[in-house]
């Protein structure tokens, strides 16, 4: 159908359109507009892939000069390849709408075996890839530093991108890491020896282009061309690299050293933990290296690679992994710490010291993208609550918007238990996690959902040692006995592929008919990017409030710079992350609107206004009072109704009207008025 | 209180919310919603008309009743298990009153397998109860009940129809083997599985419905159960790739020996020559099978020495109405029709051949029971 979305014409390829889609683009439109920021949240499975889509081609089509590019970022190749396949759909009608063949050019990036370098690819329309080819600064330079200013870039299923931006800045440097640099350096001597005795020319050029400065990566940025690099600050650009490491032996010699003097920290009885200054002085009093050449260190490293014309990148990743480091030590006083530990938390006995260099600041990563691209859309399922992300990642949005989704029939049914049969409170918190009444309770809990939910359970618990602890004793009181009688049990893993054979065998269970319990962790992998659709998931229990782990050093100095720097209490953003992850694994068993499912929170506390306040909207509108703090019989009770009402038939035209419009009933004022409330403006 | 069991107390079961089906109207009053709760319910029927197609008029039907542990479950009062076997005489007396020339085999899965050939529907049932009552344990399993049914079924002749319905109490089902084999052998057999689902949604009752033709319900409450029953009273469509057959029937009259005439010995009937409940063995009339003079106290019956199919008259033009339904009738608001003769509610009928009017009770009686308008009929009778 064609739409008219606030005078625009948009060509979408279905003949049927949700209300909460009309409204998306409504915003998307206004923050296209103003060349501005969105974050936009809208349940999943509602179609917010072909909106996206939709619009921003119709918008490139109109204000050619507006608009250059999309670029689509997503998290997985399969997420990457769903949206092609919806790309797909868009331009086939556009050919067949417009009757004339379109010169749109799409490109994906998934993976190496698609590759494909031709020169063209750099005026493609549309770039769909992953996150990493954006956001780290190593990829980031390769793929994406020529990309045009007049861009849209959009973040899919962006609720954990702080924690991307920081893991693409952070630094973990083992033994083992320098064990493999020693050797990459040795081969890089060894090379440079070699093309002395052959093509000393080749070096010399070399170091005339040093020289000379970076020069023309500063004409280059100037003009505009590319996208900075926070590896590379605008000060280096500036000036020469410094003599000390110019000729390419000197370099040599500096990495030495400096590798040196990194075994000398990792050989260490007690944890350390110091700010980048101190580590900088540090170095300069041990080993008498400067900041200035540490900062070129990444470049200079780069130059030589290039210059001594070796192929094989992949090998030299533990010396560029270093060079990186030195860079960024020394260009950021700010957002980052330095930890040292010797040993880890779990096996304090075994010797395995790391070097952690923690980034901090997720607006680091991302400032760049956020200066450069005139529209960057964020846009998630659950982005709960939204104000925090602008602060967390320093931007300022021109529109904040959460959508709920319109349902013909409530679909969906969150409910809080709070307690067991016998009354005592079930909570997942440190003082009674262990206590045998909520263990106990808990297992029931599994049990009795066991015999009533048709097909798949999904479970959820915060961490793998709670998991095992739980399970242990469930099988010590013979609740998992009794739960196998109605139900097979898999047990999700930290290695991937037990997991996956579990999943395998989990979906076959669910298939024929034999039912099955998923048990996993919150934050796992099946948390994040596996999707439970109908039978594979009809309820999704969550055993307690997913708190990250605490004791972590890393996290502790985070949540103090977030508090000195953003003004952000250390709880607030505690449990902003455990309800994002919770409801990140509650929406798993939800995809779409014929879907349905249970969502049962397992914990005393989800009943409180601050915890549930941050689930996202479209689960927070159908939490009920009659659904806070229920014992597991009155769960059961509501289960078996809600199971029951779902299980009646359901077809295309009780939706149509309601959750699902045709071009004539879009049109309809009332229409109108109903879908300016979906969008709820933050 | 004795003869209750002890768990059945009424304090011991699960929450209902009645009142959250009621619904203030503006001026705070409750009667609008009540009234249209009970329109709702008696108007709720299972008419769609076929139009003009053919239906499976001799039937062979399989119940498969689970009777595992999940039917000692008290959402149905008293239990999913008593609460089914009393619908179930309901829905096998109902079955031979609209089908009588056709079959129901009633069968139970559990941990022990009861099946039951049903032909005199009354005794059978209490018999089954008593059978039953005591083994409501461990898990079903679908595919050995499918598979038993098959067995049989697959040997019934092409212009019968072949059903199975199931009433699935359980979410779990334990197979021997994969089920979605024995689905495709059920399919291409042309044997329609029908489900009832007591608790909820099974991914692979779906498939099975799907995939055979048949249709898959879960049950609300004891009243939508009862419904979902009923709709299986009426025969299927038959699929057009089913056999055309002519059989031969035996029309037996029923000759009536008085006791005062000399010449009349008491005989036995065949029937219950098999059964060993006793009962009155000797009787005097009957009906004598055309063709080798058998007796038989009771039609419809298959005559167990030549084969031949008995039937009366009456039971044939019973099966008739299947084919041609009565029109539903049109519904209209009270208002126009204020003054006739019948206890109006909320809605009015008219017939649309006489355009006579009638109350929601007699819109239901004449479709369930009578099958013909009354009015046309009397027209037809003046004229």
């Amino acid at each position: 159908m064609k739409l008219n979305i606030d005078g625009l014409l948009v060509y979408f390829p279905y003949d049927y359109i949700y209300p909460e889609q009309y409204s998306y683009m409504l915003e998307l439109k206004r923050t296209l507009d103003a060349k501005g920021h969105g974050v936009l949240e809208m349940p999943s499975g509602t179609g917010k892939t072909i909106s996206l889509l939709s619009l921003i081609v119709a918008y490139q089509r109109t204000y050619p000069l507006e608009v250059t590019k999309l670029i689509y970022c997503s998290r997985t190749v399969p997420e990457i390849e769903k949206v092609i396949e919806e790309l797909r759909k868009l331009m086939e009608f556009y050919t067949k709408e417009t009757g004339e063949k379109n010169n749109f050019l799409a490109l994906a990036l998934s993976s190496r075996k698609n590759l494909c370098i031709h020169p063209e690819i750099l005026h493609a329309n549309i770039v769909v890839y992953s996150y990493h080819y954006l956001l780290d600064p190593k990829i980031a330079d390769l793929v994406s530093k020529e990309l045009a200013k007049k861009s849209v870039v959009v973040f899919d299923e962006a609720h954990n991108i702080d924690n991307v931006c920081i893991d693409s800045m952070s630094v973990n440097i083992t033994r083992r890491t320098l064990d493999r640099c020693q050797t990459n350096v040795e081969t890089l001597q060894n090379t440079i020896q070699r093309i002395k005795e052959t093509d000393a020319a080749k070096l010399r050029e070399e170091y005339r282009r040093l020289v000379e400065g970076l020069k023309e990566a500063n004409v280059a940025r100037e003009t505009d061309i590319y996208l900075s690099n926070p590896v590379l600050p605008d000060e280096i650009l500036q000036e020469a690299v410094p003599g000390s490491i110019r000729t390419a032996e000197h370099f040599v010699g500096f990495l030495k050293r400096f590798l040196e003097y990194l075994k000398a920290r990792l050989r260490i009885h007690h944890v350390v933990q110091e700010s980048s200054p101190q580590f900088l002085k540090d170095i300069y009093e041990k080993v008498c290296i400067d900041r200035k050449p540490l900062r070129f260190c990444a470049e200079r490293l780069r130059s030589l690679l290039r210059t001594l014309e070796i192929a094989d990148i992949a090998d030299f990743s533990a010396v560029t992994l270093i060079s990186n480091f030195a860079t960024l030590v020394s260009t950021y006083s700010k957002g980052f710490t330095i930890i040292i530990e010797p040993f880890e938390d779990k096996t304090p006995t075994i010797v395995n010291p790391v070097l952690h260099f923690s980034c901090m600041d997720p607006s680091i990563a991302i400032k760049p993208v956020f200066e450069r691209f005139q529209s960057v859309i964020i846009t998630s399922g659950t982005l709960s609550p939204l104000d925090i992300y602008p602060r967390i990642l320093d931007f300022r949005p021109v529109t904040m918007a959460s959508f709920t989704m319109t349902l013909a029939r409530t679909c969906l049914c969150p409910l809080i238990v709070g307690r067991g049969n016998d009354q005592v409170a079930m909570s997942s918190k440190f003082e009674t996690r262990e206590d045998f009444a909520v263990i106990r309770n808990y297992g029931n809990l599994l049990l009795e959902m066991s015999a009533i939910v048709p097909d798949g359970i999904v479970a959820f618990f915060t961490s793998y040692v709670y998991m095992e602890n739980i399970v242990a004793s469930w099988y010590e009181q013979g609740i998992l006995e009794n739960i196998q009688r109605n139900k097979l049990i898999f047990i999700e893993t930290q290695d991937a592929a037990e997991t996956s054979m579990a999943l395998e065998k989990y979906q076959e269970a669910c298939e024929n008919g034999r039912g099955a319990i998923l048990l996993s962790v919150a934050r796992g992998k099946v948390s994040e990017g596996i999707d439970f659709v109908h039978h594979f998931g009809r309820a999704v229990i969550m055993f307690g409030v997913p708190y990250v782990y605490t004791q972590s050093r890393i996290l502790k100095a985070r949540l103090e710079y977030l508090r000195d720097q953003f003004q952000i209490r250390e709880n607030d953003f505690l449990t902003f992350d455990a309800m994002r992850h919770a409801a990140q694994c509650v929406g798993r068993a939800i995809r779409g609107k014929t879907d349905y499912g249970l969502m049962i929170f397992a914990d005393k506390r989800y009943a409180r206004a601050d915890k549930r306040g941050k689930l996202p909207r479209w689960i927070q509108e159908h939490i009920t009072d009659g659904s806070l703090n229920l014992t597991i019989d009155e769960t059961v009770q509501l289960s078996k109704h809600f199971l029951r009402q779902m299980a009646q038939p359901f077809r295309r035209e009780d939706q149509l009207g309601l959750s699902l419009l045709t071009l004539e009933q879009l049109q309809s004022e009332e229409m109108l008025q109903k879908i300016s409330q979906i969008a709820q403006q933050v | 209180m004795d003869e209750e069991p002890e768990r059945a107390k009424r304090w011991e079961g699960g929450y209902e919310r009645t009142w959250e089906v009621l619904k203030e109207d503006e001026s705070g009053s409750l009667r609008a919603t009540v009234e249209d709760i009970l329109f709702q319910a008696k108007r709720k029927r299972v008419f769609e008309s076929h139009g003009q197609v053919r239906l499976g008029m001799m039937r062979h039907l399989y119940v498969v009743i689970d009777s595992s542990r999940t039917m000692e479950d008290q959402d149905l009062k008293p239990n999913r298990l008593t609460s089914t076997l009393k619908l179930m005489e309901y829905f096998v007396e109902e079955y031979f009153d609209q089908n009588p020339i056709s079959q129901v085999i009633l069968f139970f899965i559990g941990k022990v397998l009861i099946e039951h050939h049903v032909s005199n529907p009354k005794k059978h049932i209490a018999a089954m109860k008593k059978a039953v009552n005591s083994m409501c344990v461990g898990e079903p399993s679908l595919y050995n009940a499918l598979n038993i049914a098959m067995q049989t079924l697959k040997h019934m002749p092409g212009h019968t129809s072949r059903e199975i319905l199931v009433i699935f109490s359980s979410l779990t089902t334990c197979d021997p083997a994969n089920i979605y084999d024995l689905i495709k052998t059920l399919k291409a057999l042309k044997i329609r599985v029908s489900v009832i689902g007591l608790s909820a949604e099974v991914r692979v009752c779906t498939v099975l419905t799907r995939e055979t033709g048949g249709n898959y319900n879960v049950i609300l409450d004891e009243s939508h159960f009862k419904e979902l029953l009923m709709y299986h009273v009426k025969p299927p469509p038959a699929s057009s790739s089913s056999e055309c057959s002519l059989i031969r029937m035996g029309f037996p009259q029923h000759i009536i020996a008085s006791l005062s005439d000399q010449d009349a010995k008491p005989s036995f009937s065949m029937s219950h020559l098999e059964s060993s409940d006793g009962g009155p063995g000797l009787t005097l009339g009957g009906y004598y099978c055309p063709q080798c003079r058998a007796k038989y106290t009771e039609l419809p019956v298959e005559c167990k020495v030549c084969g031949l199919t008995l039937v009366s008259a009456p039971h044939l033009a019973r099966s008739f109405h299947h084919l041609f339904p009565l029109d539903a009738f049109q519904e209209h608001p009270l208002e126009e029709h204020k003054g006739d003769r019948c206890a109006y509610t909320i809605k009015v009928f008219t017939c649309p051949a006489c355009s006579s009017v009638f109350c929601t009770d007699c819109d239901l009686f004449i479709h369930d029971t009578l099958h013909c308008c009354p009015s046309c009929i009397h027209r037809q009778g003046t004229s």
